[in-house]
């Protein structure tokens, strides 16, 4: 199994109780709380915590990108991806790029070549839609969203392997010439990894690209659901999906017992989930987002993520983070691993509150004691 | 004056087939409705006593088919110039609500020589003046809390609201009502900035109708329309809020006959 060290670098600052009388830490609660001098010393431990990652032989770093909120300080993976080229040896995957919110897909093409030519190609480029409240927060027209991360990703692709220069009219983007320099250095591109919460379509486009399928936050049920799903799919395009086809996002700790471990994540995986990601669900799932379909189903649905109100024990016990001493953690992830298929694993050591001691101490037992024995086995 | 029942029909229109209600007897009034195609209109009805109206779904909405390739409102705004020329109708009363105002007062733009009379109700188009919360933002139930004002009409409206998640079919129209919406308004939020430069080219008479207490776009927003069309009249609707056919149709629908007729 292949292993990626996730992190979302969270603003740890928020004053306690900041987020009462709201329902939202994202798009509208104001920036006027973030500290500067807070922020600079957060980023600097955050950058150590990325790189003990490629120190724990971790086959790689996964970044990402979100927007105008505390749930974290990174709105550009590509700033941060290009601090980290020089201080690791492992990949680097960028999960990803929000092609949609991008005025100009080009310059996401050009970025992630000079990353890959820089690393000596180790570069993974994970495309993803960018969350709805991003719309928002960019002002950009929802309804189109996926139409625009197609044709993004098309033409990002086709910069990448047809000789420039060309034409490019489509519906969204439309240029004279399409010719950047550099090009990336893996041949025909950079690995392409395509994070998702599991709907049918992308599911359907992953599959058809042979790309990565990465699974974020999910109840195991989800997971199974979704991973079955894109097996299915692979097979209706003719081929049997590898299992490192397969990844899984989680936030994972862990610490010499079981209780010890729920002392610690369970209030730092609170704060991710009921106070970092806390947002009205016309905000997380803007109009004509999702499927029509979909979008009935998110109406009608009741609490859940965003909501601010989940019991986080719960989320543990349904799969969304995994948590607890070497053994459990190392047999839960066994028995997933064997049961759901997946060959690439992206857990979070870093979420929510937690400190850089807890992070420290959860990333080294998991590198001793658990790791090892997920390597062992062929996936 | 005797109230008809509307009739309604599909006509194709170029690539895109649009719902269109009809009946009344009169001159011709085209009746561009708001975004929420399945909102109640009790003015509606007053007026097919003195008016052969035409109501549509707009393309994208409500009942009426996908125009792959509107993007905005001026590309609606060519539509309804294809639907007058499909109906043989030479020259109409034109009244538009909300979405449906900006689409009409962007028809008398681009044709005026097709519209004899132009009525805007609490229109969009131009940037809401004063504090007024992004719609985008809220859920039916907030929206229809922000749109009426008269409490029994917002009770009523808000139980809808909450009601919509029972009828899959409703819910379904609401949520594509709201994707089109979005695609033609989002950004810039409800307003086309090319639009006030433009209005000057609207040749006929102009009654712009407010709800006194409009909670989505301000009454304060009348007065960048009425910079732009001096010589509109502005009749503000008391007791009602961003949809003043619904909350005091009587008063609307008079207002509508005497500026027509």
């Amino acid at each position: 199994m292949k292993i990626f060290g996730f992190h979302l670098m969270p603003y740890q600052g928020l004053p306690a109780g900041h987020l009462a009388g709201t329902d939202s830490s994202w798009v509208t609660l104001s920036n006027a709380v973030f500290d500067p001098a807070l922020g600079h010393a957060l980023y600097q431990r955050y950058l150590d915590e990325l790189i003990a990652y490629d120190r724990a032989g971790f086959d790689g770093i996964c970044v990402n990108e979100h927007h105008q909120s505390p749930y974290g300080m990174m709105p550009s993976p590509n700033v941060i991806a290009g601090i980290l080229v020089p201080q690791t040896t492992c990949k680097i995957a960028i999960l990803g790029n929000a092609l949609p919110l991008r005025d100009h897909p080009l310059r996401v093409a050009e970025e992630v070549a000079m990353l890959d030519v820089i690393s000596g190609g180790r570069i993974i480029s994970g495309f993803v839609r960018g969350i709805g409240a991003e719309y928002h927060s960019f002002g950009m027209d929802p309804s189109v969203s996926r139409d625009r991360f197609y044709e993004a990703h098309d033409l990002i692709v086709a910069a990448w392997t047809r000789p420039g220069p060309f034409e490019w009219y489509g519906k969204h983007y439309k240029l004279r010439y399409v010719n950047p320099w550099p090009r990336p250095l893996q041949q025909p591109h950079p690995p392409i990894w395509s994070p998702s919460q599991g709907s049918g379509e992308t599911v359907d486009w992953a599959a058809r690209n042979r790309y990565t399928y990465l699974q974020t936050y999910s109840d195991i049920g989800t997971v199974r659901r979704v991973f079955d799903g894109v097996r299915a799919a692979a097979d209706g395009y003719g081929y049997t999906l590898p299992p490192e086809q397969l990844g899984w996002a989680l936030p994972v700790f862990v610490a010499d017992t079981d209780a010890a471990a729920e002392a610690v994540a369970l209030p730092a995986l609170d704060t991710l989930f009921n106070k970092l990601m806390r947002m009205p669900k016309d905000l997380f799932f803007p109009a004509g987002y999702t499927s029509a379909a979909s979008a009935a189903r998110i109406l009608a649905s009741k609490g859940g993520l965003g909501s601010g109100d989940a019991d986080v024990r719960a989320l543990a016990d349904r799969g969304y983070a995994v948590i607890g001493s070497p053994d459990t953690v190392r047999c839960k992830l066994e028995d997933y691993r064997q049961e759901l298929g997946f060959g690439c694993l992206c857990p979070a050591f870093q979420f929510g509150s937690l400190g850089h001691d807890d992070f420290t101490a959860s990333l080294g037992l998991f590198a001793r004691k658990v790791m090892p024995a997920l390597r062992a086995r062929p996936t | 004056m005797t109230a008809t029942t509307l009739a309604a029909e599909y006509v194709d229109v170029r690539d895109t087939r649009i719902w269109l209600a009809r009946g009344g007897a009169g001159p011709p009034l085209l009746y561009l409705p708001d975004g929420d195609t399945d909102a109640a209109d009790p003015a509606l009805p007053l007026l097919t006593g003195d008016f052969r109206v035409y109501r549509p779904d707009h393309p994208g909405f409500g009942r009426s088919g996908d125009d792959p390739a509107a993007d905005s409102v001026l590309d609606l705004a060519f539509r309804y110039v294809d639907l007058l020329d499909a109906l043989g109708l030479d020259r109409v009363c034109l009244a538009g609500l909300s979405l449906g105002g900006w689409i009409a007062a962007q028809v008398a733009v681009l044709a005026p020589e097709r519209v004899a009379k132009l009525v805007l109700a609490d229109p969009a188009g131009l940037r809401p003046a004063g504090p007024a919360p992004d719609m985008f933002t809220l859920d039916p139930a907030e929206l229809a809390a922000l749109v009426n004002h008269e409490p029994q009409v917002r009770a009523a409206a808000i139980a809808a609201a909450r009601a919509m998640t029972d009828d899959p079919e409703r819910l379904a129209r609401y949520l594509r009502n709201r994707a089109a919406l979005a695609h033609l308004a989002w950004n810039p939020y409800l307003h086309d900035p090319k639009l006030a430069g433009r209005l000057h080219r609207i040749a006929c008479p102009v009654l712009l109708i407010w709800g006194a207490h409009d909670g989505l776009l301000p009454p304060e927003t009348a007065r960048a329309w009425r910079a732009a069309l001096p010589e509109a009249r502005l009749e503000l609707v008391e007791h009602a809020g961003h949809r003043p056919q619904a909350e005091q149709p009587a008063a609307f629908a008079a207002l509508v006959r005497e500026f027509l007729t």
